[in-house]
């Protein structure tokens, strides 16, 4: 105090300076202090709810459960397709630290996780971060126990029970129920562009347990037998470890539906049996309902390989096999229908006001511009339209084809369902196969848009441009069995317990009875009389009441060189051999279409297959075998068919009925 | 008066009368700071006092008691030991260099015995307190532009040299940060802080390219773009955003964050503890800490300016600043707004070194207020006899 004041000049200053920069400090402090409590504010108040989120995001977990997949079963509620359990064991990608330590870790509890490390490292690549990958499956319970016993101790490795396809009846429904497998790109596309597609239902399409029905009942009922994803909420730590399962969060996953179909298992395995090694397929249709009994395509293959991935060199050998394995013959695979398209031409001509009784004389050939030759050589003889259809005669045909023209028969193979899909079999690959008219050349054969009048006497007779499916050729068959209704074919029964509709879309078939009656009498002949085409190969064996009406059909194979000869000794330039038939003839209620590729001729070869279906059709069923044990003439009900036969017939058109036609 | 009858002489001196002029306002606050930190680690040990919260407790009563027997120390105590205790500071560092222990990579802990610790704290609080005892000598034109200027310089620099050879960017930072603080407060011109500052601009990529280690490296890449590897080393940043953000407003509750309690928040008892504590206690907490430490920095900032000695304003302003560093920069790293450097929240995170040398300093900051009319003669300094 006393001191003077020069003395303290430069503490003064040194005072000075430091006051003045500890504001400066504070300043800075605080402006440090307000910004971190402002971005605190900005994260906890206003981005809070983000945040929360994303860490519910991190501590809770959805383990996805995949739904079992809806069974399909036959009509008698055998099962087809079903599943079967699964031991498997996988890794959790989002929840490995290190790939490469977690499989060396995993070998030792499971020696296949060396094998297949590099599948492994490959489906770990391709597969989104939350989505498991499959070490391996299908483990024996030695395996699945020693797997499950240690591996909660390596992080992001699970092992649990699956379902897996299962195919009970191996070939012998591989092409019309089809079969499921891996989803991929192709797929996974298809399912995007669904406008209903949701986030839930994409976790579960990427579920490495998922399966998608790639053909058949499977693909075309697919949405129904999937079912919905269930899910388990779990707390997991950060290394993924489960923590607490909340039961409150459990969602049970839905089981798909279950769908019965039309088919009967004991008849589809009947016709794969009579097929052996053959090439072709059989269709089995109810005339009264629709429902499809049988459709096989042989040779088949066993759709349990595809469930899990059918190794490239399996595939390989059935894709390059002759007999096409792959192909669904009784939908994607049209024939020349050949002599089982008379009846369409009979109609078209009956329809041209011909009468039936009209007789033709067949010397063996016919010359329209060339020779056309019967395929009998000798010739038939005097034949009328019913004669015409019983001996198969092609000259009749030839030389009535054109008083009807291609057009008129065209329309009757349409009425009875020929180039036609049936949307209600729901399954993919149906061909629609082809009936040629003159709007058709003039719109699709550019070089000659002109049909010939020549051109119709092949048509006529099935061959030329004419192409039938197997799955056509028995509804056409069950539709001239039935008389009224334009029957089309369904496989699918009951979806979920739901039986489903199709009969009430049914049309009524706009050719009158009585022609219908006519054509009926001929096939009848076909397999009853003792010269029909295919008298040997139709007795049923089943007592006086039961007999069954049919058609033969050779279809010719281009297998004919520039100098005519024919490569018969070849496979697969021999002709196809055709057959349909109904019975019981009285009352028709099972209508077949066999065809056999390169099967030769249909009398020998498609009928005593059709033969041996059609007997255990009948079999089976209950009102017919009480027919077939019953008194003999107990059941026909002649006065019914022919009063129905008689009325239509004065209704519509005045043409002559004999009403004694069918009784023999 | 109180104020008069301290005027009596030798009454002062009296440790009754000192022990009443600590600012308890500020141990209730230190105390207030330090039972959150003990919460949590409480809440981290799944409810439980094992295994931190009871040893931080143990920890902060010591250095609680430490603090406030430093608080009574004679100022002339401190000016005495800063050069010793520098000096010791700066030969223990060397000492790491040479014979230390290698710990997750990186030569901090030096080992006596039993006991272990890290030289780096000890020198956090060395060169505020050999800076201040330099700027004590020192004249106001000597602080502000003159060739004397290199020892304070190179009194900042060898050390923050050796910590951040060890390596340890974080403390190397605080210490330069410290006392380039010590400096300007003691009237540094103007010019060479805005020269240092562009040179310090000129020499981050420099640093960046040659002179940082990889892992910082690319924690410094990861801070500008932490979604980059969210599960690498993103990884922290993220996690500690999430639990903060998923804290809202009031929190979690104690012991109920998910992210803290599961263990998707890495290192929650220590560096990233402020993350558990705005995530269980939300942004009331948060702000509370935020809040606390704010006010003892502002008091500290009072204390120091109240000093009749030079020396004393610049020990205490020089902790200060080192405390509220530990806080803007710990504060920063743990919202994303700063790299992530290993610096822990002082007071609050769990930790015996920090804790340690934070109180110590918060000791002196008291005793400089304690000992505010205390006037320090200076001493000729070895310079005086060349001027």
């Amino acid at each position: 105090m006393a001191e003077p004041s020069i003395v303290f000049t430069d503490v003064n200053e040194r005072q000075g300076a430091f006051h003045r920069r500890i504001f400066i400090l504070g300043g800075v402090v605080a402006f440090g202090l307000f910004a971190l409590t402002g971005r605190l504010a900005h994260l906890q108040v206003l981005q809070g709810g983000k945040y929360q989120k994303l860490s519910a995001a991190n501590q809770y977990n959805f383990r996805l459960i995949p739904p079992p997949r809806g069974d399909i079963l036959d009509r008698n509620g055998k099962v087809i397709a079903g599943n079967r359990p699964s031991f498997r064991v996988m890794i959790e990608s989002n929840e490995v630290k290190n790939i490469d330590d977690t499989l060396n870790e995993v070998s030792y509890i499971l020696p296949q996780a060396v094998t297949n490390r590099r599948r492994i490292l490959r489906d770990l690549n391709q597969n989104q971060r939350f989505v498991p990958t499959i070490i391996a499956s299908d483990l024996n319970w030695e395996d699945f126990s020693r797997v499950s016993l240690y591996a909660n101790d390596i992080p992001g490795v699970v092992a649990d029970m699956d379902q897996l396809r299962v195919y009970h009846y191996g070939g012998a429904f591989s092409h019309v129920v089809g079969y499921v497998s891996k989803i991929n790109a192709r797929d996974l596309e298809r399912e995007k562009a669904r406008p209903d597609y949701t986030e839930e239902e994409d976790k579960l399409l990427r579920h490495p347990s998922f399966r998608i029905g790639k053909t058949g009942i499977e693909r075309a009922y697919d949405a129904q037998l999937r079912g919905t994803a269930g899910g388990r909420k779990v707390e997991v730590d950060a290394e993924g470890q489960v923590v607490a399962e909340d039961p409150q969060g459990m969602i049970p996953p839905k089981p798909g539906a279950d769908i019965t179909l039309t088919l009967d298992a004991d008849i589809q395995m009947r016709a794969l049996e009579v097929f052996g090694e053959d090439s072709g397929s059989a269709v089995m249709m109810n005339v009264n309902t629709g429902e499809v009994l049988c459709m096989t395509s042989t040779p088949a293959f066993d759709p349990n390989l595809f469930v899990s991935g059918i190794p490239t060199d399996a595939y390989r050998l059935l894709a390059d096999y002759e007999r096409l394995p792959l192909l669904d013959k009784a939908v994607g695979s049209t024939y020349a229908p050949g002599s089982t398209f008379k009846m369409t031409t009979a109609l078209a001509l009956l329809d041209a006001g011909i009468n039936p009784a009209e007789r033709v004389h067949c010397s063996g050939a016919f010359y329209f511009g060339r020779r056309f030759g019967c395929w009998k050589p000798g010739g038939h003889g005097s034949v009328d339209m019913v004669g015409a259809i019983k001996h198969s005669c092609d000259v009749y045909f030839y030389a009535m084809c054109n008083r009807a023209g291609i057009d008129r028969i065209a329309r009757a193979g349409r009425k009875l369902g020929l180039e036609h899909i049936y949307p209600d079999l729901g399954i993919d690959g149906q061909k629609k196969g082809l009936l040629p008219d003159q709007e058709y050349v003039r719109k699709y054969r550019k070089k000659d848009p002109v049909w010939h009048p020549g051109e119709t006497l092949s048509a006529a007779i099935g061959q030329g441009m004419t192409l039938v499916s197997p799955i056509q050729l028995a509804t056409y068959t069950a539709r001239i069995a039935n008389g009224k209704k334009a029957v089309e074919p369904y496989l699918v029964n009951k979806i979920g317990g739901d039986l489903e509709d199709h009969m009430s879309k049914f049309k009524t078939i706009e050719i009158p009875e009585a022609h219908l009656a006519i054509i009926r009498d001929g096939m009848n002949r076909v397999s009853n009389d003792a010269d029909g085409t295919a008298y040997r190969q139709s007795q049923l064996d089943l007592g006086p009441n039961i007999h069954m009406a049919g058609k033969t059909g050779t279809a010719q194979v281009r297998g004919y060189d520039k100098t005519g000869i024919r490569k018969a000794n070849e496979w697969k330039y021999k002709d196809h051999g055709l057959f349909v038939c109904y019975a019981p003839v009285d009352q028709p209620k099972y209508a077949l279409a066999v065809v056999v590729q390169h099967g030769v001729a249909g009398g020998r070869f498609a009928a005593p297959k059709a033969r041996e279906i059609m007997r255990l059709a009948l079999i089976k069923d209950p009102e017919i075998r009480k027919r077939i044990t019953g008194p003999v003439n107990a059941a026909i009900d002649t006065g019914k068919l022919n009063a129905d036969a008689s009325a239509s017939a004065s209704a519509e058109v005045d043409v002559p009925v004999d009403p004694n036609a069918r009784s023999d | 008066m109180v104020d008069s009858a301290l005027s009596r002489p030798g009454q002062r001196e009296r440790y009754d009368s000192k022990i009443t002029q600590i600012n308890w306002v500020f141990v209730i606050c230190l105390i207030a700071l330090a039972s959150i930190g003990m919460l949590l680690q409480y809440s981290a040990g799944g409810m439980s006092w094992q295994p931190w919260a009871y040893k931080q407790l143990i920890v902060f009563c010591t250095c609680l008691v430490l603090t406030l027997c430093l608080a009574l120390v004679d100022l002339r105590v401190w000016l005495w030991i800063c050069y010793p205790f520098y000096t010791i500071s700066l030969l223990l560092l060397v000492a790491v260099e040479v014979i230390g222990d290698v710990r997750m990579g990186a030569q901090r802990w030096l080992e006596i015995g039993s006991f272990s610790f890290q030289p780096s704290e000890f020198m956090k609080l060395a060169i505020v307190l050999g800076l201040a005892r330099f700027y004590h000598e020192a004249s106001a034109k000597d602080a502000n532009l003159s060739w004397k200027l290199i020892i304070p310089a190179l009194m900042i620099a060898v050390p923050t040299g050796l910590v951040m050879h060890q390596p340890d960017l974080g403390t190397a930072l605080l210490i330069a940060f410290t006392g380039g603080a010590v400096m300007i407060l003691a009237g540094l011109n103007w010019k060479i802080i805005a020269a240092a500052a562009a040179g310090a601009v000129v020499m981050v990529p420099i640093a960046f390219q040659y002179i940082l280690h990889d892992y910082q490296r690319n924690r410094i890449l990861t801070f500008l773009n932490p979604e980059a590897d969210p599960s690498g080393t993103g990884y922290h940043i993220l996690q500690s955003k999430i639990a903060m953000g998923s804290g809202g407003l009031l929190g979690k509750g104690l012991g109920l964050g998910s992210q803290s309690q599961l263990n998707f928040l890495p290192e929650k008892h220590t560096d990233f503890i402020m993350a558990g504590v705005c995530e269980e206690l939300g942004f009331a907490g948060g702000f509370a800490v935020f809040a606390l430490a704010g006010a003892l920095i502002f008091m500290a900032l009072r204390m120091a300016s109240v000093s009749h000695s030079h020396f004393g304003r610049l020990a205490a302003a020089g902790t200060t600043a080192t405390f509220a560093l530990y806080v803007l920069i710990n504060g920063a790293m743990v919202m994303g707004l700063a790299p992530v450097v290993g610096i822990p929240m002082a007071l609050v995170s769990y930790g015996g070194s920090v804790m340690l040398t934070v109180m110590a300093g918060f000791g002196l900051i008291l005793g400089v207020r304690v000992h505010r009319y205390q006037e320090l003669p200076r001493q000729q300094s070895i310079f005086a006899r060349f001027e």
